[in-house]
């Protein structure tokens, strides 16, 4: 399967009235998008707002971040399931706003949405800062429920985020990356030498607010398969978790996977990147028995030599987390885990629910205790008053001065455990 | 069986399902469910179900099997003891206003995530 990837960069976003890209420039008919979401019946309204960075604002609370992209040949479209049908994506040609997302905000559960600062010391821990963000505050018809609103909320930024991405459909890209995952056999054909490496990506099940979904499915049906990298990147999962924003992968992560941007990097030079094994992260302990077995059995099957692991969440998941390793190893295949860390404010604790030996190699995203400082802001899109409430805030932790002092695990995207996040031992 | 200290919960699973209504903390609910683990009631949830943190949310509901079967569970005893020095280790860092000062506003909002959580995973 073999995708090309254009890059459109996107180094501004205005309000004008024929949405466009023009030049590096992306322009929004505000009445036009407004109109497309508020079909949906359960919307009461719609304000849309625009983020750059550097730009004195803080966005709260924060849902989802999501990259616009358009399938410009090869099948399918972007987000199977959602805003296209369920065709297998991942080849032919898909085009990008690079630079640009789409950021979603709404108050679904007050207490577990995050912070995305465009500036000062916040912007530092988040890789949304840098990114030129329409960011929609989605207000739901009075009584609806937490998970219809989550849904709504989900569809609204998947169909805002389409609807940018097609006005990259007829634009000549500035750059052009090309990803190729072989069949198994041409594989071991091309490469007999290099070490066979595949990448176990769990995702977020747990339930409601905390789901995830691939062509349209709730990842905790599903049996652990293999999916094609370049899947990935149209859109084949999207995020529909609501909590625990440092460590949960946005649909922006699901599209942009660091893992797999490196693995292909590599692919071919230092190693064969085999494919991706999705698995789940469900609370029943027969689904963990489950898919840890078929994930194990899956690496076996494909002969590899190693498997990179990543995590999506905290505690429940940190068990999934252990035994697909434990069982990974025991098959001889060597593996290295990424996950994040809840090691107290002080960073002395120990940072997982779960050990074992098999878990020798393991990279952090960060600690998510570490308690942080962060300046006032002079605009705020969203709601602030959630920031008392949020995960790593505490009352008093919006102090009146507009200043905030809370843990990390407030920043969107901070300890990603993709790796797609800024903090650095270096 | 479910085994909890959220009343939503109770009430909506009481006349359908085996419920021990705990009246007391989360961790008294760990403790309870370690108690049954190791007399040999099988582990059915993952005791920290979910992303809130222990700290937080003042409720919690694990599943453990109706009655007691034979065999070693050692996995399971392993996982809620770890779980138990999870919720203690975050015990350290106890907030004022959560966990069982939250407010009653948070407290139902807590409630509500626990039942939904445990509901998406009972009816999946």
């Amino acid at each position: 399967m073999k995708l090309e990837v254009g890059y459109i960069p996107i180094r501004d976003i205005q309000f004008g009235p024929t949405s466009k890209v023009d030049g590096n420039v992306l322009y929004v008919n505000q009445d036009e998008l407004s109109r497309l979401l508020l079909q949906d019946e359960a919307i009461e309204s719609v304000a849309l707002d625009i983020a750059r960075p550097g730009e004195s604002v803080r966005i709260t609370p924060v849902k989802d971040v999501i990259e616009p992209r358009v399938k410009v040949h090869g099948g399918g479209g972007i987000f199977p399931g959602w805003c296209a049908k369920v065709d297998t994506v991942g080849s032919g040609r898909t085009n990008v706003l690079k630079g640009a997302a789409v950021v979603t905000a709404g108050k679904i559960v007050g207490f577990q949405e995050g912070i995305i600062d465009m500036s000062g010391e916040g912007a530092r821990y988040t890789p949304f800062s840098t990114l030129n963000n329409l960011v929609l505050v989605v207000e739901p018809k009075q009584g609806l429920a937490q998970h219809a609103y989550e849904k709504t909320l989900r569809l609204a930024g998947l169909k805002a985020a389409e609807y940018l991405g097609k006005l990259a459909a007829d634009i000549e890209a500035e750059e052009v990356h090309t990803y190729e995952t072989l069949s198994l056999l041409e594989g071991v054909r091309a490469y007999p030498d290099l070490p066979r490496v595949g990448y176990v990506l769990m995702l977020q099940s747990q339930g409601l607010l905390h789901d995830t979904y691939v062509y349209g499915v709730d990842a905790k049906q599903i049996i652990p398969t293999l999916i094609s990298p370049t899947e990935l990147m149209d859109g084949a999962i999207i995020s529909g978790n609501c909590v625990s924003a440092c460590d949960k992968n946005t649909t922006y992560h699901h599209l942009n996977n660091p893992v797999v941007q490196d693995l292909f990097a590599e692919h071919g030079k230092t190693l064969n990147f085999v494919g991706v094994i999705i698995t789940n992260e469900n609370v029943f302990l027969a689904d963990k028995m489950r898919s840890s077995d078929r994930t194990a059995e899956l690496c076996g099957y494909l002969s590899l030599d190693g498997a990179i692991i990543s995590q999506e969440g905290f505690g429940n998941p940190d068990t999934d987390l252990i035994m697909n390793c434990r069982k990974i190893e025991a098959k001889g295949i060597k593996t290295v885990i990424i996950t994040d860390e809840y090691a107290g404010q002080d960073g002395a604790s120990q940072s997982l629910a779960d050990a074992d030996e098999a878990a020798d190699a393991v990279v952090t995203g960060g600690n998510a205790n570490e308690v942080i400082h962060l300046p006032a802001m002079e605009r705020i899109i969203g709601s602030i008053d959630a920031v008392d409430h949020i995960a790593g805030g505490w009352s008093g932790s919006l102090n009146e001065d507009g200043t905030i002092t809370a843990e990390l695990q407030v920043i969107t995207g901070a300890t990603n455990e993709l790796g797609f996040n800024t903090l650095s031992a270096r | 069986m479910i085994i909890t200290n959220n009343p939503a919960v109770t009430a909506a699973y009481e006349q359908m399902k085996n419920v021990r209504y705990v009246e007391g903390s989360y961790r008294d609910v760990l403790v309870e469910v370690r108690n049954l683990v190791h007399i040999g009631h099988e582990l059915v949830t993952h005791p920290l179900m979910g992303s809130l943190k222990p700290n937080e949310t003042p409720y919690r509901s694990v599943v453990v099997s109706d009655e007691p079967v034979q065999g070693c569970h050692t996995e399971a005893i392993l996982i809620i003891e770890e779980s138990i020095a999870v919720f203690d280790r975050f015990a350290r860092t106890a907030r004022p206003d959560r966990g069982a000062h939250a407010s009653e506003i948070a407290k139902r909002d807590f409630r509500e995530i626990d039942l939904s959580l445990l509901k998406s995973a009972l009816d999946a």
